[in-house]
């Protein structure tokens, strides 16, 4: 969507008629004055941040704004190298300066509620806001009555979750760096769907990689996984043998790893069967749809956003877009369609293109969505899972040809080590352009 | 603007399809999250796309594609492309400007790399900005560490990169020099 008048100009040979879209006739939604239509975002991660941009590179008359609780955003990617101390929190972090330059009304504030009839926000601060068409990116927000004796208080005080990248991403890192060796760091993996599929065993890396590059090799990280499987796994199991042996300890869900309980007096975290006790213990809680998706009525019974996938429309609310963590694909497998940051992003650029289509009275566009997520295991150890969606028959599906893992074994030593260190390189890049492409 | 224009236009009937901007627009706009606004990439080990040759960058797309060279990523992506729409593409990335991002490095890094770069001068010109054909990336303020890892692919004859020349010539540099021929051309304006 980076457009180009002149280009235009040389291919449609059209040049003075200029029309705002903002002018056109609007089949639905009421408009703001002067006919103009309010574009409100809510929640200002990559989904929202980059759904707010595209709008202004479409077309910066439009209206937008944008409504997000923190003045600065700190990116969950690359938050499990903060851990290790391989990244620092810095780098990880935008303020909304970049959006305020390309027009986009930035409020600091929290939407309470939203009224889908009225089509209006409430905020926390006071203010309502009216919209025609909404872009709700919430990310999301944990059941912790899902872990019987964890709270919101522990994981603010002593047992930060971290699933957040912030201050829990530091305080979880000072909690690692006050481990001696031969102690245990127990992590506790939630049912899916969750956040960053990949994300819990890239952190059981990095906290081995913190233990090894401090010649702590009697300590363990133990993964209590509440699922049989998980994203990038003959990855990661190969990681871990190259460069952990020993180190790191998956224990399925089938095999008791589901954790159902904590006690943080004794640092325990229990399933039915197993009782797991770290001298650190990360419990990641299971979460949902973000809380203002849930309390508008958008999210299904596993509380999660059903959406129409070709326009990212809510299947509950019109006019209301939903991207991000908080959907959910349809029929698509849950490790086919991750909640990555890259989906986010390419999720907003859909719903921009479906929402100035209906504005204008246009079909939707065709979607692309890819999704590109790196794993860093160690130095110069990384790897990708991509995945391309295709419109077919109507539908949106994921493109088995294409997309997959990196390959897991490959002819001989030096294409693994060569492929393994370019993707870590990689991540790098990537991360840099993605954060870019939603908040500059 | 434009895409404000071919609304109005397919809102009038003028235009054949009901998309925004077209889809090739839209397809390319997936390309940002990687490569940048515009394929102008802001992370180093990302390449600038934008405004490199029509035919070097269909050819590179293609031959990832179709496994004929190596790609640790990209390959897995094209795999859900058409040959038409990759060449859609490779039109619409090189229409845009080419926009260096000068890099500063040790001035005896440069000049180590500038004397080092003789080999490469005959096919990407004098400071890498003016290739001899259309099948030869410009070069001139690209990524240092992404012309690196580059190079670190062609050195490497366990995978497949099917550039004979590039190959060899990458190939006869000192390992000292790789480093610093790349700084020499991310350093270089125009």
């Amino acid at each position: 969507m980076s457009f180009n008048r002149r280009d235009f100009i040389k291919t449609v040979g059209a040049s003075s008629v200029i029309v705002p879209i903002t002018a056109c006739a609007a089949p639905s939604g009421g408009r703001g004055a002067g006919g103009k239509a309010r574009i409100v975002v809510i929640g200002g991660g990559f989904g929202g941040a980059t759904a707010a941009k595209y709008f202004k590179i479409v077309d910066p008359g439009l209206d937008v704004t944008l409504v997000e609780r923190q003045q600065t955003y700190t990116s969950c990617p690359l938050s499990n190298e903060v851990l290790s101390g391989h990244g620092k929190i810095e780098d990880l972090q935008s303020g909304y300066d970049g959006l305020k330059k390309r027009g986009v009304n930035v409020i600091f504030d929290d939407a309470v509620s939203i009224d889908p009839a009225k089509k209006t926000v409430k905020l926390k601060g006071g203010k309502t806001l009216n919209y025609d068409y909404m872009v709700l990116s919430p990310g999301i927000d944990f059941n912790f009555s899902g872990v019987e004796g964890y709270s919101e208080a522990l994981a603010n005080s002593t047992h930060p979750h971290a699933w957040k990248a912030g201050p829990q991403t530091l305080a979880l890192k000072k909690q690692l760096e006050g481990m001696k060796d031969g102690q245990t760091f127990v992590i506790a993996v939630p049912p899916g769907p969750f956040r960053c599929p990949p994300g819990p065993y890239e952190r059981a890396s990095q906290v081995a990689s913190y233990f090894k590059s401090h010649g702590m090799m009697k300590s363990k990280v133990l993964i209590a996984d509440a699922n049989d499987s998980f994203s990038k796994k003959g990855l990661f199991e190969q990681a871990w043998k190259r460069h952990y042996p020993g180190m790191i300890e998956w224990v399925a869900g089938a095999a008791g790893g589901k954790v159902v309980k904590f006690d943080a007096k004794s640092n325990t975290a229990s399933s039915d069967f197993n009782d797991f006790k770290g001298d650190v213990v990360n419990i990641i809680p299971p979460h949902h749809a973000g809380n203002i998706a849930k309390s508008t009525g958008l999210t299904n019974d596993k509380g999660w956003c059903t959406v129409d996938m070709l326009t990212m429309e809510s299947t509950v609310h019109k006019d209301i877009y939903v991207v991000g963590d908080s959907t959910v694909h349809g029929e698509l497998p849950v490790y086919g369609a991750p909640k990555s940051a890259h989906m986010a992003a390419t999720q907003a650029k859909v719903a921009v293109g479906a929402i100035i289509a209906k504005m204008s009275g246009l079909a939707a566009p065709e979607p692309f969505f890819v999704n590109t997520c790196y794993s860093v295991a160690e130095k110069d150890w990384g790897f990708s899972v991509a995945h391309v969606y295709r419109k077919r028959d109507g539908k949106l599906v994921y493109i088995t040809d294409a997309g997959g893992i990196s390959p897991v074994n490959m002819d001989d030593e030096v294409q693994l080590v060569l492929q393994r260190k370019l993707e870590s390189e990689y991540v790098h890049g990537w991360f840099k352009n993605i954060m870019a492409d939603a908040f500059a | 603007m434009k895409s404000t224009l071919m609304m109005v236009l397919a809102a009038a009937g003028l235009a054949a399809t009901p998309a925004l901007a077209g889809p090739t627009e839209d397809l390319a706009s997936t390309c940002n999250a990687c490569h940048g606004l515009n394929g102008v990439s802001v992370g180093p080990t990302m390449p600038s796309i934008g405004g490199l040759p029509e035919i070097y960058l269909k050819n590179v797309m293609l031959q990832w594609k179709n496994g004929e060279r190596y790609s640790a990523t990209m390959g897995r992506h094209f795999k859900g492309y058409s040959d038409e729409e990759i060449s859609s593409l490779a039109t619409y990335f090189s229409k845009l400007p080419w926009v260096p991002v000068v890099q500063k490095a040790d001035a005896k890094v440069i000049a180590q790399g500038k004397e080092a770069s003789e080999r490469c001068e005959t096919c990407h010109g004098a400071t890498g900005s003016e290739p001899d054909d259309d099948e030869t990336p410009k070069i001139n303020g690209q990524w240092a560490e992404y012309m690196h890892l580059e190079m670190l692919k062609y050195r490497t004859d366990a995978v497949k990169m099917p550039h004979r020349k590039m190959r060899g010539n990458t190939k006869k540099l000192d390992e000292a020099d790789v480093e610093a021929v790349a700084k020499f051309y991310a350093a270089q304006p125009k």
